[in-house]
């Protein structure tokens, strides 16, 4: 049975009036991640951390959380978890916003390319496109590794350029989309020149939510390749924190029954990766989805 | 009557605004044996979905809610009460419970054996309504293996192609082979109008069937529609906008707006009235048409003021009081307060206004 | 004063229906030609009607002039400067003074932006007014097309169809044409807000002195508006003359039966034209005149060999009164 109410009066707000309570939970969770993750890269790029991160305590290895002074616990070498947590932002935060934005700075370039010039170009950038996507990505990181070195930023820089193919598509997809609507023809009519077109009309009043959603998108992505990476070996190096390779430490230790230097990082992987999802999602849900 | 729709509602819950799109609320329409009604309306007067309704082809939240349609004395809405609560205040639905996979279960049932054999629909872009991956000799050929008791291939062959010629379509031996998307748009309405009626149905529903086609073509289709009903006699439901096509087709007419019926009586009544009994939304539709006097005198066309009304707000009065032009000062507080009833003014033609009533 | 405003001639506009690179470079490809020959000629305050059904090339002759798309060849003459090809710089400023009002409700409305932003852009484009003279303009536009205030706030979803036909209309005389080329204005409407949309653009005919090209397959709508009307057929123009002679005393065998056609559904009056659609048919090409498969005059004169001769294609004679007609028999 489903039951239908007409309502006396409609909410004014805008957007509530489409929005779902899964919506509003997706998108609070993700803000909660997002605005958690910053603040500790802030932290950590600032020095504000509550233990040094190096500092060893061969006393209390593997100390339980809420141990008095180490909120978290402590790893194997009894090195403050927290303090290695946050530190572990730094390693994919910067390296992800590059790649984020290479993707979706290069990405739009391409899908106006093929978009609004059209002909040739579209061609030209659809054959390039294909070319990208047909790449196995991991394989693609292994090479730049293997080729140069270990470094995150390098990865990441392969990790941004992948990701313009989707970006253009979904570019080149809102100018078709307005282009069959006569919307651009219109505007030259009037004789509004191209770059207002394409930078006003096109991408910020069009494209610019998705764009976002792309953003914590690939975000999410990003974390996930790094602590992926740093986890096989490849990424960070000891005694650097990373996420990944904090997991990789504790490793040894989960059989022996201490799950807890190995859950930490892997639990705040799961949580950030979701909230970049969730929100990723929810406001796709919300910006974009909801029109009949 | 072959068909009678009494007080039909459906409705369309739109969840971002809270509220019910009333398509049809509360419509009564009957078509004779042999007959054909034109029903005429703008875009939200309901009338499609009313044709929806009674093909039992509107699936959706909450979709049909009450109301009855009989065909030969059977009720295609038996039973809806069982699955349908409705709770009304002042005369308004404001909230309605549905069991929706219930009266789905319950609508198979009752539409078996109806639809497509009894019950014929012809739509507006025919190229659509076509499978794209059969040619239209196997489309017509499984119609009326399925529908007739034709079941031989080779009697529904014969079938087949004695109605691609009926509809005069060219070459049918030719098109009997063809692919829909091989044909033009006139082709394919008149595939389609061989397919809905090689199941030799009661009722044929034809909801906006020249609109889309060119005007040439939109001549012939209107031309072959009118030799089929005088051919065989079939009882016809036509929707359309176009009032010329209405006029050339229909016996009655019924007129919609806002999701009820305004007027209703035979085609002379409502479109050639010889005095003021008309309603002031058919009067102000007419003459929003050119006419050869307007076209002589180039002066303007009589529009109606306002929009067509959005259906999910529930007026108190007369729905299309604040657009009507003939408003008096007598009755102009029951105009906005109440909603006048369907009175019948005389034998077979019925008003909804108050200008009218009994 | 009633000087021309727009002549036309010998307009063509060819588009080629592309197979891929590989033809791309060997310059193969079959040529479609939308527009085949145009010629007429529009003066102030006047509407000249184009009909036509889908695939006559119309829409095409409408765009061309504007340059919105590239002619292929002939001559475009706006406010008696030759336009056809001038390049994109000096074009700029002449685009204020010939318009189009275009077919989809929604072209020119940028779904993200308010009505009074979007009309602010329209303002803002060639000029740069104050804000006191911005506000004062759109209030201006408002009035001219009879649009409610309340409704600057909303964003183009929110307006039903009658009211963004409207806003088109605005945003397309804030910039002060001379010239407006409406692509069926009419067809995506109700019956009742058509007629709204009808009065409305021959009011602003009236008040403004605006010369239209208007393009429809609603004739009698076209026939109430112009005062001169053009028929094509396959990318000609079949007939052209005053709309009163084209309605009621057509000359070309096409122009009768589309205006029969009209009539025919008030009346039991038959039409013989075939029901192949009139779209460019690759595996018949036409030789001579384009109607010929389709004319009843051609059936009925024993089908004359001068019809589908490819080297005589009925030019548009003059018959007098301001009419022309292509056809041999008419």
């Amino acid at each position: 049975m489903r039951r239908y109410v007409q309502s006396e009066k409609l909410s004014s707000f805008l957007l509530l009036r489409g929005a779902d309570t899964l919506d509003l939970l997706y998108i609070g969770y993700g803000l909660a991640v997002l605005a958690l993750v910053f603040a500790s890269y802030l932290a950590g790029a600032l020095g504000w951390l509550p233990h040094d991160p190096r500092a060893m305590n061969v006393a209390l290895i593997n100390a339980p959380p809420l141990t008095p002074g180490h909120l978290l616990g402590t790893d194997f070498l009894g090195r403050d978890l927290q303090a290695r947590l946050i530190l572990g932002i730094q390693a994919y935060f910067v390296p992800g916003l590059l790649a984020i934005t290479i993707s979706i700075v290069g990405g739009s370039v391409l899908g106006i390319l093929a978009g609004y010039r059209g002909g040739a170009f579209d061609t030209l950038v659809t054959y390039f496109a294909n070319l990208l996507d047909s790449f196995p990505r991991l394989v693609l990181i292994l090479l730049v590794i293997a080729a140069f070195k270990a470094d995150i930023y390098y990865v990441m820089v392969v990790v941004g350029i992948t990701g313009m193919p989707a970006i253009a598509s979904l570019v080149a997809g809102k100018i078709a989309f307005l282009r069959e609507k006569s919307f651009i023809e219109a505007a030259h009519a009037l004789g509004l020149p191209a770059h207002t077109v394409i930078l006003k009309h096109i991408l910020w009043l069009n494209c610019r939510a998705p764009l976002v959603i792309q953003a914590t998108l690939g975000m999410a992505e990003a974390i996930l390749i790094e602590t992926s990476l740093s986890y096989l070996g490849f990424g960070v190096q000891e005694p650097t924190p990373s996420w990944g390779n904090m997991v990789l430490a504790g490793a040894n230790y989960f059989l022996q029954g201490n799950f807890w230097p190995s859950s930490a990082p892997a639990i705040a992987i799961l949580a950030t990766i979701l909230g970049f999802q969730l929100l990723g999602d929810g406001l796709n849900h919300l910006l974009e989805g909801k029109r009949r | 009557m072959l068909l009678s729709i009494e007080n039909l509602r459906t409705y369309f819950y739109s969840r971002s605004r809270r509220a019910f799109v009333r398509s049809v609320d509360g419509a009564s329409l009957s078509v004779g044996r042999g007959e054909t009604l034109g029903v005429v309306g703008e875009s939200g007067s309901g009338k499609t979905v009313a044709a929806l309704s009674a093909a039992g082809l509107v699936a959706g939240s909450p979709g049909v809610i009450g109301g009855r349609i009989e065909l030969k004395s059977r009720n295609l809405l038996d039973g809806i009460e069982r699955y349908v609560k409705v709770e009304e205040r002042d005369g308004r639905v404001m909230a309605a419970e549905k069991d929706e996979r219930g009266w789905g279960r319950q609508v198979r049932r009752l539409m078996s054996g109806v639809r497509g054999k009894e019950i014929a629909m012809i739509f507006q872009n025919p190229r659509a309504a076509l499978n794209p991956y059969s040619t239209v000799g196997a489309q017509l050929v499984e119609t009326i293996r399925l529908h007739t008791n034709l079941k031989g291939k080779h009697e529904a062959k014969d079938k087949a192609l004695h109605w691609l010629e009926r509809v005069r379509i060219d070459s049918p031996r030719l098109r009997f082979d063809s692919y829909p998307f091989g044909m033009s748009g006139g082709m394919c309405q008149r595939a389609m109008i061989a397919m809905a009626l090689c199941a030799e149905p009661s009722l044929l529903i034809a909801d906006e069937p020249t609109t889309g086609l060119d005007a040439t073509i939109q001549a012939r289709i209107v031309e072959l529609l009118r030799e089929l009903k005088d051919g065989t006699g079939i009882t016809t439901l036509l929707i359309s906008h176009d009032i010329s096509v209405i006029r050339r087709l229909a016996d009655r007419v019924a007129v919609m707006y806002a999701g009820t019926v305004v007027q209703s009586g035979t085609a002379s009544q409502v479109l050639r009235p010889r005095d003021s009994r008309q309603h002031p939304y058919t009067a102000a539709l007419l003459a929003s048409v050119p006419s050869a006097e307007t076209i002589r005198a180039k002066s303007a066309l009589q529009a109606i003021e306002g929009e067509v009304p959005d259906t999910t707000s529930v007026p108190r009065g007369c729905r299309f009081y604040g657009r009507c032009n003939r408003v008096t000062d007598a009755v102009r507080s029951r105009c906005a307060n109440l909603e006048p009833p369907l009175s019948e003014i005389e034998p077979g033609h019925k008003l909804r206004c108050w200008l009218h009533a009994a | 004063m009633n000087d021309t405003l727009l002549e036309v001639s010998d307009l063509s506009k060819h588009f080629r229906s592309r197979w891929g690179l590989a033809s791309a470079l060997t310059g193969q490809g079959r040529v479609i030609p939308a527009v085949d020959g145009v010629s007429f000629y529009l003066k102030q305050n006047e509407t000249v009607g184009l009909v036509g059904e889908s695939g006559c090339g119309k829409t095409t002759v409408g765009r061309t002039v504007l340059r919105l798309t590239e002619p292929s060849g002939g001559r475009i003459v706006f406010g008696g400067r030759d336009i056809t090809h001038l390049d994109r710089a000096r074009l700029r400023p002449l685009r204020r003074e010939m318009q189009m009002i275009f077919q989809d409700l929604d072209a020119g409305l940028n779904p993200k932006m308010r009505v009074r932003a979007i009309l602010r852009e329209a303002l803002t484009v060639h000029e740069r007014p104050g804000d006191a003279e911005i506000e004062r303009r759109i209030r201006e536009l408002l009035e001219q097309v009879n649009l409610k205030e309340s409704k600057l706030a909303n964003f183009p979803s929110e307006l039903s169809g009658g009211e963004k036909r409207r806003v088109g209309i605005a945003r397309v005389l804030a910039v002060r044409p001379r010239l407006i080329v409406a692509d069926e204005p009419t067809s995506a409407l109700d019956v009742s807000i058509q007629a709204q949309v009808v009065n409305l653009l021959r009011d602003l005919q009236k008040h403004l002195g605006l010369a239209y090209l208007f393009i429809s397959h609603d004739l009698p709508v076209v026939e109430l508006v112009s005062h001169k009307v053009a028929v094509m057929y396959l990318g000609r123009i079949v007939e052209m003359g005053l709309s009163e002679t084209i309605a009621r005393e057509p000359r070309h065998p096409y122009t009768r039966i589309l205006w029969s056609s009209v009539a025919e559904k008030h009346t039991a009056e038959t039409t013989t034209a075939k029901d192949i659609g009139g779209v460019f048919d690759f595996e018949q090409p036409t030789r001579g005149c384009r109607f010929a498969p389709r004319c009843p005059l051609y059936q009925q004169q024993g089908r004359p060999a001068v019809c589908t001769d490819p080297a005589s294609e009925p030019p548009l004679r003059d018959v007098g009164n301001g009419q022309v007609v292509a056809c041999h028999f008419a």
